[in-house]
C-alpha cells in the first residue's frame, strides 16, 4: 500500500500478470487447449477412452486460463470508484511494487505510452525534456496528479484513468515545464487542453466501434427510390460506407433543434448561417443520428438526401423538366416513407433559379403539398431575400438559427479535423497550430464564420510543414502566403531592415527626419508585437504646406516596407464631401471599383492614405473614427474587412500657413506642436476626438534650399533610372541644379513643381540629343544650366 | 490462484448469465426485430406512380402495393421466426455454458482421475 495507489490489491497484482501473460500467451495456450481436445476425439475414436480423459484434462488445463485472459485478464473491468481501481492497467502493470512509489516511477510507467507521446508531441516537447522536467517532482505532487488525471477523465466521461491523463497531471505539476512552454509562447494548462483532446478521442473511438445501423430489415418497410439515387446524394448511406463519425456535433445544440423541429412535424425548415459555420456539417450528423436510430420512433432511420440543383439542370432537355423532375423527386420522396430531402446551398435554387426556371415556385408547391419533410441550407441574408421576395413561402418556413461556434467548440472542431489530417498527409499538428488557425483566422478571413474558416486555414498550411510538423509558423507562412500580411516573427533581415527603416526611407526622400523616425518607430512597435493587436499598425495625420515630402512618405513607407509602392490605397478625400459618398467608400466592390473596403480586402497589407482629409465630409470622418478605434470596417452587406496591418495616414494643409510663418521666425517644430493642434482644434478644422485617436500627428516643415539641391538629385536618379534600358547616364552640374530648384520651387506648392520642371528640363533635353545622335548609348551627360531647356 | 477462483466462480459466472442480454439484443439488431414488428403488415418497397400518370397506372400502383403488403408479411415473419429461433438457440447455449462454466476447472483434476478410474 503506497499513499494513494494500493499497488498490493488484486486489481494491481491481476494487471501485473496479465501483463506477463501477453496476448501470445492467450493464443498459444489456445492453440495448444484445441489440439489437446482434438486428441481426446481422436483417441476416444480409436477405442482408448481412458486416455481420452488425460487429453481432455490437458485441453482444460490450456483453455480454462486462455477463457481467464480473454474475458478478465485482458480488459480488467472497473470494479468501484477508487483511484487503483480506476487506473489504466497499463499503468498498474508497468509499476514496480517494490519500489517507492515517487513521481519519477510513476512516470516511469507512463514514458513509452503512445498516449503519453501524443500529449507532448502536440506540444512540440521531447521525451528526454519532459523527463528532465519530471526529475524535479517531489512525492507530494503524486497525489495531486492523479487528482487532475480523475479530473480529465470525467470531464471526458471516461469512467477509466488512462495513462494519458496520469501523464498530463504529472506534467501540469511540473514548473519547469511551465516555464519552457512559456518559452514557446503555450501554456502549462495547454497540457490539459491536449489531454482532454485526447480524452475526446478515446471516448470517440469506443463509440464508433460500438456504430449499428439497424440490421437486415432497416429499409423493408420504405420505398424505392431510383430517381432520388440519380439526382441525390444519400447522406446515410455515405455515412454507414465511409464510416463517418461526427462525434460530438451529433448532439450539438444545433442538430437538436432541426431533430425537434422535424418531431414536431414541421415539413420545411431552414437551417440559417454564416458560410463556414457548419450548417452541411449539422445536416450531416443529424443523418448520422437518424440511421444510428438514436432519435424517437417516427424519425429512426430514416435518411437524408441532398438534392444537387445544378445536377439536375445539366441533366434536363427542357426548362420545364426541372419542375417535373424536382415534383417528382418529392414525390418519390413521400413515398419512399423515410426520405427527408436536402437543399444545400437553397439560396441559388431559390432567389436567382440556375436558368429559366422559378425555384421558389417549385419549392413552395412542394412545401404546401407537405408530403415530404425538406430541409434548406439558407445565409441570413438568403432568408432576408426570400422573406422579401415571397413571404408567403417564408411563413411556411421553420428558421433554424445557427450561431457562430464559440472559440472552445471551434477548437473542438479543428482538434477532430487535425486527427483525419494528421492521418491522411502522415504529419503531426501541433496544438499551437491549431490556436494560431483560431485567432489568425479570425483576423484575416472575414467572409467566412467559425468553424469553417478555421478549418479551411488549417486544412490549407499542410504544405507549410516542417519537417511533417505543423506548428505556429507553419499557420503563419500560410497566412502570409494567401493573404500577404506579415505574421510572423521578423526573421533577421526583416529586422535588419525594421532597425535600419529611417536610412531606407531617406533614400527615397529628403529630411523630414522627426516624420520619418515617427513612422519606422510605429512599425517597428507593431512587428515585434507590442501595440495593440485590434488596431492599425500606425495612424499618422500628417500636417504641413503642400509639396514638403507628406505624400511622398507615405509611398516610401509602402516601397520599402511594404515592398512596392502598389500597396498604397490613396484616396482623395476631397471626392468624398457629401454624405452619399459613403457608400463609394463602403461598397463592397460590386457596384464601385474604388471602394475603399474593397481595395483594403485584396490588399490588407498596405498604406492607406487619405490626402486632404479636412475636405471629407463629417460623417465619413466618423467611419475614420471607427477604423482608428477598431480596426475593421463593415462593408454594404454586414461583411467586416480588417485595418489592423494597414498604416493609416491622413494628410492635411490645414495650418499651412502657420506652420510656414513659425518657420520663418526660426521656431521649432516641436515647441509649437501642441499649440497647432489647439489652433486647429480652435478653428474647427478637426475634432478634438479625430485628432486624439490618430497615434501621431506629425508636422512637416518647409523644404530648405540645400534640400530642395537634394530632392533635384533623388529626381535625377529616377530619371537615370529609365534611361538605363538605354545605358545612358545624365549627371547635372551644380549651376544646372540651381536652376531646377530656382525654377521648381514655389512657395505655394513647395517643391510639388519639381518633377515637372526637372521632365522638362532634362528629359526634354537628353530626348532631343538622343534623337539627334548627339548622345549615344554607353555614354554619360553631364549638363550645364545653359544646357537645360525651361 | 485466489484471483482466479474469485472470478471464475464471481463475475465470471455471472457475466455467462448477462451475456444473454447482450446477444438477443445483438440478434434483435442484426433481425431488426423492432422495425418489423412495427411495419409488419407495410408494403414491400412501395411502389408510386409519377405526376401526369393515368387512371389505370395508378389503380395498378395500388393493386401492387396490396400484393406488395402480403409478399411484406411474409417476409418480416419469416426474419422474425428466424430471430426467434436465434434467441431459442442462444438461450439454451447460455444454459449449457451455465451448468458447464463452473465445472471446467474442476475437469482439469476430474479428467486425470476418471483416467486413472478407468
Amino acid at each position: 500500500m503506497v499513499g494513494l495507489l494500493d499497488l498490493a490489491s488484486d486489481r494491481a497484482y491481476t494487471a501485473r500478470l496479465a501483463k506477463r501473460l501477453s496476448r501470445q500467451s492467450y493464443l498459444a495456450s489456445l492453440s495448444l487447449g484445441f489440439i489437446a481436445l482434438a486428441g481426446a476425439v481422436i483417441v476416444a475414436v480409436n477405442g482408448h477412452t481412458r486416455y481420452s480423459f488425460f487429453f481432455i484434462s490437458l485441453a482444460l488445463l490450456f483453455l480454462v486460463p486462455a477463457i481467464w485472459w480473454k474475458r478478465y485478464l485482458n480488459v480488467l473491468p472497473i470494479k468501484g470508484n477508487g483511484l487503483t481501481e480506476r487506473l489504466s492497467a497499463e499503468v498498474l502493470a508497468n509499476i514496480d511494487p517494490k519500489k517507492e512509489l515517487t513521481p519519477q516511477v510513476l512516470w516511469a510507467s507512463l514514458e513509452k505510452s503512445w498516449q503519453t507521446g501524443f500529449i507532448y508531441h502536440h506540444l512540440l516537447l521531447s521525451s528526454e525534456v519532459v523527463s528532465l522536467c519530471i526529475e524535479h517532482l517531489d512525492k507530494s505532487t503524486i497525489k495531486s496528479a492523479l487528482d487532475i488525471a480523475a479530473v480529465i477523465a470525467d470531464g471526458v466521461g471516461s469512467k477509466l484513468i488512462e495513462p494519458g491523463f496520469v501523464a498530463a497531471g504529472l506534467m501540469l505539476n511540473s514548473k519547469d515545464l511551465g516555464a519552457l512552454l512559456l518559452e514557446q509562447k503555450s501554456k502549462l494548462e495547454d497540457i490539459k487542453t491536449v489531454s482532454v483532446w485526447l480524452g475526446r478521442n478515446l471516448v470517440e473511438f469506443g463509440d464508433r466501434e460500438k456504430q449499428k445501423f439497424g440490421g437486415i430489415g432497416r429499409d423493408w418497410a420504405f420505398g424505392y427510390t431510383p430517381l432520388l439515387n440519380k439526382f441525390g446524394l444519400n447522406l446515410s448511406q455515405s455515412i454507414m460506407k465511409d464510416q463517418i463519425h461526427f462525434g460530438w456535433l451529433t448532439a450539438s445544440r444545433g442538430v437538436l433543434a432541426i431533430e425537434a423541429a422535424l418531431e414536431n412535424h414541421s415539413r420545411a425548415l431552414a437551417v440559417i448561417g454564416q458560410v463556414g459555420v457548419g450548417k452541411t456539417s449539422n445536416v450531416y450528423a443529424l443523418a448520422q443520428r437518424l440511421i444510428e436510430g438514436k432519435t424517437s420512433g417516427d424519425l429512426a432511420f430514416h435518411e437524408l438526401v441532398m438534392i444537387n440543383a445544378t445536377d439536375i439542370v445539366s441533366n434536363v432537355r427542357r426548362p420545364g423538366d426541372i419542375e417535373y423532375i424536382m415534383i417528382s423527386l418529392a414525390n418519390e420522396a413521400a413515398h419512399a416513407g423515410h426520405i427527408i430531402l436536402f437543399l444545400d446551398d437553397a439560396e441559388a435554387f431559390l432567389t436567382e433559379g440556375t436558368g429559366s426556371f422559378d425555384g421558389a415556385k417549385i419549392l413552395q408547391s412542394i412545401i404546401g403539398a407537405g408530403s415530404v419533410p425538406i430541409i434548406l441550407a439558407l445565409t441570413p441574408n438568403g432568408f432576408q431575400t426570400i422573406k422579401a421576395r415571397n413571404p408567403a413561402l417564408a411563413s411556411q418556413i421553420t428558421p433554424i438559427v445557427l450561431n457562430e461556434f464559440s472559440e472552445t467548440d471551434t477548437l473542438h472542431v479543428l482538434e477532430d479535423t487535425a486527427v483525419g489530417l494528421e492521418n491522411k498527409n502522415k504529419v503531426l499538428i501541433a496544438y499551437e497550430a491549431l490556436t494560431a488557425s483560431y485567432s489568425l483566422s479570425g483576423r484575416y478571413s472575414s467572409d467566412e464564420a467559425y468553424p469553417g474558416k478555421a478549418i479551411s486555414l488549417l486544412s490549407r498550411s499542410i504544405p507549410y510543414s516542417q519537417g511533417s510538423v505543423i506548428t505556429r509558423a507553419s499557420i503563419e507562412a500560410a497566412v502570409e502566403d494567401m493573404y500577404g500580411v506579415k505574421v510572423g516573427s521578423a526573421h533577421p533581415a526583416e529586422a535588419e531592415e525594421l532597425l535600419n527603416l529611417e536610412d531606407r526611407i531617406h533614400q527615397q526622400m529628403i529630411n523630414q527626419d522627426q516624420a520619418v523616425s515617427v513612422v519606422a518607430n510605429a512599425l517597428r512597435r507593431a512587428r515585434a508585437g507590442v501595440t495593440n493587436p485590434h488596431r492599425p499598425v500606425g495612424s499618422f495625420l500628417f500636417l504641413g504646406p503642400t509639396g514638403v515630402g507628406k505624400t511622398e512618405l507615405a509611398k516610401a513607407l509602402a516601397s520599402t516596407y511594404f515592398k512596392s509602392v502598389d500597396n498604397m490605397i490613396r484616396l482623395d478625400m476631397s471626392e468624398y464631401q457629401n454624405p452619399s459618398d459613403l457608400n463609394r467608400l463602403l461598397s463592397d466592390g460590386t457596384n464601385e471599383t474604388k471602394s475603399l473596403i474593397l481595395s483594403v480586402r485584396q490588399k490588407p497589407f498596405s498604406v492607406v492614405l487619405l490626402d486632404e482629409i479636412e475636405k471629407a465630409h463629417p460623417s465619413i470622418l466618423n467611419l475614420l473614427l471607427q477604423i482608428l478605434d477598431e480596426g475593421s470596417l463593415s462593408d454594404s452587406q454586414g461583411r467586416s474587412v480588417s485595418f489592423k496591418d494597414c498604416v493609416i495616414i491622413a494628410t492635411s494643409n490645414a495650418g499651412a500657413q502657420s506652420i510656414r510663418k513659425r518657420i520663418e521666425f526660426n521656431e521649432n517644430i516641436n515647441d509649437f506642436h501642441d499649440e497647432l493642434i489647439e489652433e486647429l482644434i480652435k478653428h474647427n478644422d478637426f475634432k478634438p476626438e479625430l485628432i486624439n485617436r490618430f497615434d501621431e500627428v506629425v508636422i512637416f516643415r518647409p523644404l530648405q534650399p540645400d534640400e530642395l539641391a537634394r530632392v533635384v538629385m533623388l529626381m535625377l536618379k529616377e530619371v537615370n533610372q529609365t534611361l538605363s534600358q538605354q545605358n545612358i547616364t545624365v549627371s547635372l552640374t551644380e549651376a544646372a541644379i540651381n536652376k531646377i530648384v530656382e525654377k521648381g520651387y514655389d512657395p505655394t506648392f513647395g517643391a510639388r513643381p519639381m518633377r515637372r520642371v526637372l521632365q522638362k528640363a532634362v528629359e526634354d533635353t537628353i530626348a532631343k540629343k538622343i534623337l539627334s545622335g548627339e548622345i549615344k548609348p554607353g555614354t554619360n551627360t553631364n549638363l550645364d544650366a545653359s544646357d537645360l531647356t525651361i | 490462484m485466489r484471483v482466479f477462483l474469485l472470478w471464475w466462480y464471481g463475475d465470471g459466472w455471472a457475466a455467462v448469465a448477462k451475456s444473454f442480454n447482450r446477444r438477443t439484443a445483438n440478434v434483435a439488431q442484426v433481425f431488426s426485430v423492432n422495425q418489423l414488428l412495427s411495419t409488419l403488415f407495410a408494403p414491400w418497397r412501395r411502389i408510386i406512380t409519377y405526376p401526369g400518370a393515368s387512371l389505370e397506372e395508378k389503380f395498378r400502383a395500388w393493386t401492387d402495393n396490396i400484393f406488395s403488403r402480403t409478399i411484406g408479411f411474409v417476409i418480416r415473419l419469416f426474419v422474425l421466426l428466424t430471430a426467434l429461433i436465434m434467441t431459442i438457440f442462444i438461450a439454451i447455449l447460455t444454459l449449457i455454458e451455465l451448468i458447464i462454466w463452473p465445472l471446467l476447472p474442476l475437469g482439469i483434476i476430474g479428467g486425470v482421475v476418471a483416467g486413472l478410474l478407468w
